[in-house]
């Protein structure tokens, strides 16, 4: 019951006019940054941490607005209640190794968008493309829009990653 | 008092799952059509069936067949704890080849450590005994990020047939784990014969243990024959039915039981 109204109220704050979409996995990396955050803390004898900086690669295809809003929502305790959490969106670029095209991630979502029904994953509320999931699995979904090779590569822009972690 | 240095949270992760996990077998050859993944799922069904709680991680992105091994298909799912593997009996499965369907998987090097890594973290196994982790043809990308993503939970089981050109390549396997300090729980001669009695042949030459486990400097734990009845029944139809193929998979997984 908690959980459900925690996901609702996260949707709810997002700033996205996108229908309502996957929250499990946002949450799921909203904790674990937080857990780390707090280990790092621990570890060094610190009893507060003032900020932490994250980076969402785009092709990771995290809504920066429900992560940010589900990070506000693990802040209890002495320990993060006065954290400032910064999440900063990396583009990524992809490129063709055979044609030297390149292109932004907004061409490669009307691929993604063609992706069969039946290779969606199911969340409670949403149907996700894998790369939601799995980032690095990209060459099996995105071609070439130029030439139509499997062939690509891409910037940095894959992961989630903490940039910077403050401890007061 | 600042940290700067980037973390993935993917790893982070992977961490964590590593933690829920008892010990990981890594089941390779370096060798291509030995029969890795048949062990692999052979092993897990048969170490599942003695109680234990078995997750089966398929590495090989390229050339997946966990899933037909084990009747498993797209789509998957996910729920608070990440991606839901599949399940086949009391097995939990995870293979790309459940997010791509027929789609081909052309991934360079790099790449091949993502996912692999992604795979493993984001999927939410619990708490395993043993993870089975079946790996491709080659040392290259797949071997190194499991070796590197299991460190110490790990120990290699080597699939080989007898063929000359087989050992060779699975030797250099061997060596690579020495190098690596990655244990080798032992060797399972695959394909080692067919038949039975006065009618039994050696489609793969014949060799005798000692000299499999001098070649490749590990212990034969068992020799499993070449059955037909796995292509025309399927494994667990092999595996349940009395004979020597099965009684291999009994032998096998007792040895791993004892570890």
């Amino acid at each position: 019951m908690g959980f459900h109204l925690f996901a609702a109220a996260a949707l709810q704050d997002s700033n996205t006019n996108s229908p309502a979409r996957g929250l499990l996995h946002e949450l799921g990396i909203a904790q674990s940054i937080v857990d780390y955050a707090v280990s790092e803390a621990k570890s060094r004898n610190s009893a507060r941490i003032a900020e932490i900086q994250i980076e969402v690669g785009e092709l990771a295809m995290i809504d920066r607005s429900i992560l940010s809003n589900a990070l506000r929502m693990l802040k209890s305790g002495p320990m993060l209640d006065r954290c400032k959490f910064r999440v900063k969106v990396r583009r990524v670029s992809f490129s063709c190794r055979k044609c030297s095209a390149k292109w932004t991630m907004a061409e490669a979502m009307k691929q993604l968008e063609k992706v069969p029904q039946e290779l969606l994953v199911r969340e409670p509320d949403s149907k996700e493309v894998p790369l939601h999931f799995l980032p690095s699995l990209y060459p099996a979904f995105v071609r070439c829009p130029k030439c139509g090779s499997a062939d690509l590569d891409v910037t940095a822009g894959e992961d989630v990653r903490i940039m910077r972690l403050v401890f007061e | 008092m600042e940290k700067g240095s980037e973390v993935g949270f993917v790893r982070l992760d992977a961490l964590k799952k590593l933690g829920k996990v008892g010990r990981v077998i890594l089941v390779g050859s370096g060798k291509g059509g030995v029969g890795k993944s048949l062990v692999a799922c052979g092993l897990a069904l048969r170490l599942s069936e003695m109680g234990r709680r078995i997750g089966v991680l398929d590495t090989d992105l390229h050339g997946a067949s966990v899933p037909d091994y084990l009747g498993v298909s797209p789509p998957l799912s996910s729920g608070r704890g990440g991606l839901v593997p599949k399940e086949s009996g009391k097995l939990k499965v995870m293979s790309v080849a459940l997010f791509t369907g027929d789609n081909p998987v052309p991934v360079r090097g790099a790449g091949k450590e993502g996912l692999i890594t992604e795979l493993f973290a984001l999927t939410d196994w619990g708490d395993l005994d043993f993870l089975v982790v079946d790996l491709p043809p080659s040392t290259g990308d797949e071997l190194l990020t499991a070796f590197g993503l299991f460190g110490r939970k790990s120990t290699m089981l080597l699939v080989t047939t007898p063929s000359p050109s087989s050992l060779r390549v699975v030797s250099r396997l061997s060596r690579l784990a020495a190098s690596e300090k990655v244990s080798v729980a032992g060797a399972v001669v695959n394909m080692a014969f067919a038949g039975a009695g006065r009618e039994r042949i050696y489609p793969f030459g014949r060799k005798t243990i000692s000299e499999i486990e001098e070649r490749l400097d590990a212990r034969i734990l068992v020799q499993i024959p070449l059955d037909p009845a796995v292509s025309t029944g399927g494994l667990r139809r092999a595996l349940r039915a009395k004979g020597e193929f099965s009684a291999s998979f009994d032998e096998l997984a007792s040895s791993f039981m004892k570890v």
